[in-house]
């Protein structure tokens, strides 16, 4: 299992989706996938994204200045 | 027989099973998860709008197809490029003079204001790390969105597909593909 982190700052939607897409593409099953974004539409988008793709997602922290989502790849 | 001696309590439950595995074999296969958008607006916050919610849903693991038509295709237009071969008709020429010369060139549907809106927004949104459309079209390239071409308003509006940006997944189709596939699709939007 491998973790990957994608660093969305600064980007808005609906780039922030579009980027942990494609970094899930290169993952495996069971890798954890950690999504930095400063966009307010990412927390309702990241978890309308794991219930509409099947990943599992761990948490969503409200960090300075920005969100950390956590997922893991299940599909 | 009566209706719930076990037997036949038996005999109805097989045939339910039988009947639900038919049902669930035939939505596996014949419901796509698929977004179908006809895009028939050029105006460009109306195409921002298509585009960002193609590439969320290809994003989101979903097959997308984009039709364009009438004013929708001219953000298809590749500015750099000139049609070659049959030489066009006065109208076509005219609609080539008239409508805007690819996505660049696209006016807002409001606020328009001589083309001072288009640029303002614009403005905004490369300030604030909003996607342009240009850049939400290279996204959809890279999603294997795919893009169609109105048959019968290249017809009508004399162009031709070499005047057409450089996108891997375009083609021409008419409207009966588009059905074809919205009804094999999920969701449908007009825009």
């Amino acid at each position: 299992m491998s973790v990957r982190t994608v660093d969305a700052r600064g980007k808005f939607c609906p780039l922030p989706i579009v980027s942990l897409a494609k970094e899930a593409r290169q993952a495996s099953k069971g890798d954890e996938l950690i999504v930095l974004s400063d966009d307010n539409a990412f927390p309702p988008d990241v978890t309308s994204w794991c219930q509409k793709t099947g990943n599992k997602l761990i948490s969503v922290e409200q960090l300075d200045g920005h969100f950390r989502a956590t997922i893991r790849k299940e599909v | 027989m009566s209706a719930d001696s076990p037997a036949e309590l038996g005999r109805q439950l097989a045939e339910l099973r039988e009947r639900l595995s038919q049902v669930e074999s035939k939505v596996g296969k014949g419901q796509v998860e698929r977004l179908s958008l006809v895009v028939f607006s050029g105006s460009l916050d109306r195409q921002i709008a298509a585009f960002t919610i193609a590439t969320a849903a290809a994003a989101s693991g979903m097959e997308v197809d984009m039709f364009f038509t009438f004013w929708g295709f001219s953000a298809l237009r590749d500015p750099g490029k000139r049609g070659q071969g049959t030489p066009k008709t006065l109208l076509a020429r005219m609609f080539g003079w008239m409508l805007p010369r690819g996505s660049i060139q696209l006016p807002l549907s409001q606020f328009h204001m001589g083309g001072l809106g288009p640029r303002l927004i614009r403005k905004i949104m490369s300030d604030s790390k909003f996607a342009s459309l240009e850049e939400l079209m290279q996204v959809a390239a890279e999603l294997e969105v795919n893009l169609y071409a109105c048959d019968m308003s290249m017809n009508v509006m004399g162009f031709s597909m070499e005047e057409l940006v450089s996108y891997p997944k375009l083609s021409r189709c008419g409207a009966a593909t588009f059905i074809e596939r919205a009804a094999a699709g999920k969701v449908t939007m007009f825009i």
